[in-house]
């Protein structure tokens, strides 16, 4: 579904490379966890899949479902089903959650050729969706994250991606600044819409978001590369040992530069 | 050596002389009065502080004549400018002229008069307070407007009278062969605890030149309130110079929205004077300009007395060369003590040449007071056309979005349902104008 190859970028205009090589796969119905320390990379990549301008790929590709999508802007990676959880969701007063959903939706729809919601299929289909977060009905006439609480604002997020339905996600530090009840309502709802035609892609810095949503492959970034890749197991090495002895262990088999 | 220096006038740049037509004595002593202060009064330069920003240029680079010489068109079907809600309740001027074939004033409460000037000049009303409010020292444009005007609209509610039916006072302008002035004019005189909505809208019907110097007064008596809007989409290459004011007795509220679309130059002075305790007003303005026009408010709030609470929200979005000059003054008098006032002027800046100049001015003498003023000049920022991008929304259409929501506090200020509906097109145009 997706592949980065040797992916190079940089700061538009800055010299300073970012990323610098990544190489990833993501097969449909997968879960891949993207761990590392504060500075790796790790939500530049996601930025720079989901096609931000202020990134600019200077070297590699990246593929999805066969295509290269690198020079593409981030609206038309939204059409062909690529979504990105932000890490800091933007606020946006005076546009409601409804009107922004409906509008990306039809949009959506229009560029894939399927049929349009009106506003009242929409409305029947976006109350549906809430049940995914336990959120309430007048979460949908507030103002796009304007005076969310943290909580909320991750929440908005996984609700935005329920309505919109991906076909693969970033997750940029869903888990950061929720509490222990939001984390669950958060990772039930991923757990809900993750199924075996679409692919998420988790971002953290901690192994406790992978406590509630178990990926099949875990990867760790560091200096703008993913340098170890294994299954779960590896996310509970990093949780023990941290960061530093990874770091080591690879010095140590020459593996890291 | 003495030398004199002898300074233009407004008159300068009017074709021939100012001369009274009104019928009316009051109206003749009023015009009287502006001729005597045009004359005295120079015209004002760059070295004027109050216009210190400001481009005169699409004034004192013309001639402006009377009506009659300028050949205009006729004003034809202008149905599509009327308001559903106001069917029966519009006054309409044609480039400053009653047109009461196209004005349709019925169904009103008893007492309620929404008729011209002229037919009600013999008006106790209309004799004690026309020309009375109008308070604008060192002015060339409010004298001009008394000195020229023969006619416009009256308004009166009586005493604990509700107008449920928003009044439309719609001034359209046509195209003509020569650049020519209009002076509109509006009294309002609101009686104790009447209640009452003012849609005032100026519509330029071509792209022609013309000099539109409106003057409003409202004379708000003890516990009376209006919600006046003024909607201000004159021609591209008008010039519009605006005096709206009001003067408040006790308990009255006042509550004025000014929507600048149109004009090449747009000055807008509305004062809003506390003339007893326990008032309270706004003075809120919205401002979508692009190409070279230029919008500049000064306004006044003037408290005097104690108790007062008052608000103005200026919103500004500029593009291309346009710009926009915003100076608020809050005056508060020495023993109006207790006044809760409030002032923000937000601009939303969408090119590189465009320009914003603003000025809060407060001038406290009371010792027990609560004012607040602020000021933000930004762009739209590239995280938040991101955030909206990547939820699939095109760049143009996530751009318009974020303005459109700028825009829209203001616009639902306006409490009748097809004026924001007329508005809100009237962004996203304004929006899609900026992708061309």
């Amino acid at each position: 579904m997706l592949e980065i190859k040797n992916l190079h970028a940089s700061v538009e205009g800055e010299d300073i490379e970012i990323l610098k090589g990544v190489n990833l796969k993501v097969n449909a119905g997968e879960i891949h966890a993207i761990m590392g320390p504060n500075g790796s990379g790790k939500s530049t990549l996601a930025k720079v899949v989901s096609g931000h301008p202020e990134y600019e790929v200077t070297q590699g590709e990246i593929l999805f479902n066969g295509e290269d999508i690198t020079e593409l802007d981030a609206d038309e990676r939204a059409h062909m089903g690529l979504f990105l959880a932000f890490q800091y969701p933007v606020e946006v007063p005076g546009i409601t959650n409804k009107t922004l959903l409906r509008e990306a939706y039809n949009t959506i729809a229009r560029a894939n050729d399927r049929e349009e919601l009106d506003p009242l299929e929409f409305e029947d289909y976006i109350t549906e969706k809430l049940d995914v977060i336990e959120m309430k009905d007048q979460f949908l006439s507030r103002s796009i994250n304007t005076g969310f609480s943290g909580g909320e604002k991750k929440k908005n997020e996984i609700f935005q991606m329920a309505v919109l339905n991906p076909v693969l996600s970033f997750l940029d530090e869903t888990d950061s600044g929720l509490d222990i009840d939001a984390l669950k309502v958060v990772s039930d709802g991923v757990n809900k819409i993750a199924n075996s035609e679409n692919a998420i892609v988790m971002i953290t810095h901690y192994q406790r978001l992978l406590n509630y949503i178990k990926p099949d492959h875990v990867h760790v970034m560091m200096a703008g590369k993913l340098i170890k890749s294994g299954g779960f197991e590896l996310a509970e090495e990093l949780e023990a040992n941290g960061y530093d002895a990874l770091e080591k262990e690879l010095v140590l088999n020459g593996e890291a530069q | 050596m003495s030398e004199v220096i002898q300074r233009d006038t407004m008159l300068s740049y009017i074709t021939g002389s100012v001369e009274s037509s009104a019928e009316s004595v009051a109206i003749r002593a009023i015009n009287e009065r502006g001729r005597e202060d045009l004359e005295k009064t120079p015209f004002p330069t760059r070295k004027d502080e109050d216009w210190r920003f400001v481009d005169l240029k699409s004034i004192t680079k013309s001639q402006f004549c009377k009506l009659e010489e300028a050949n205009a068109a006729d004003v034809g079907d202008i149905s599509e400018h009327y308001l559903p809600e106001a069917m029966n309740c519009r006054l309409v001027f044609v480039n400053g002229v009653y047109n009461e074939e196209l004005s349709s004033v019925e169904d009103l409460p008893n007492n309620v008069i929404v008729g011209n000037l002229a037919a009600n000049a013999d008006n106790n009303s209309v004799k004690e307070h026309l020309g009375t409010i109008t308070n604008y020292d060192d002015d060339v444009f409010a004298p001009f407007n008394d000195a020229a005007f023969t006619d416009g609209a009256f308004i009166y509610v009586p005493e604990e009278t509700v107008v449920r039916t928003p009044i439309h006072i719609l001034n359209v302008f046509t195209d003509a062969e020569k650049a020519f002035y209009a002076t509109p004019r509006l009294l309002y005189v609101g009686e104790m605890f009447s209640k009452s909505t003012i849609i005032e809208e100026h519509i330029g019907l071509a792209d022609n030149q013309y000099l539109n110097v409106p003057v409003t007064e409202f004379k708000m008596f003890t516990g009376s309130n209006v919600h006046h809007a003024r909607i201000q989409r004159d021609s591209k290459n008008a010039s519009h110079v605006s005096r709206p004011i009001a003067i408040l007795d006790k308990n009255a509220e006042y509550h004025s929205y000014t929507i600048c679309l149109g004009a090449k130059l747009f000055r807008n002075d509305p004062r809003v004077i506390q003339n007893a305790e326990e008032v309270n007003f706004t003075v809120d303005g919205l401002v979508l300009i692009d190409g070279n026009q230029i919008a500049d408010t000064h306004s006044i709030m003037d408290h005097r007395f104690a108790h007062a609470g008052s608000h103005q929200l200026h919103k500004v979005v500029v593009n291309d060369s346009a710009h926009s000059v915003f100076n608020g003054k809050i005056f508060v008098a020495k023993d109006a003590q207790k006044i809760d006032s409030f002032q923000e002027n937000r601009n939303l800046l969408l090119s590189e040449n465009g320009k914003v100049n603003t000025k809060p001015q407060l001038e406290i003498f009371a010792d027990d007071v609560l004012c607040s003023h602020g000021a933000t000049i930004g762009q739209l920022q590239d995280e938040e056309v991101f955030y909206l991008q990547s939820r699939g929304l095109t760049e143009q259409k996530s751009r318009e979005l974020l303005v459109y929501a700028f825009a829209l506090e203001s616009v639902e200020s306006m409490e009748v349902e097809s004026v924001e509906k007329l508005l809100l097109s009237e962004v996203i145009e304004y929006t899609n104008r900026d992708n061309k």
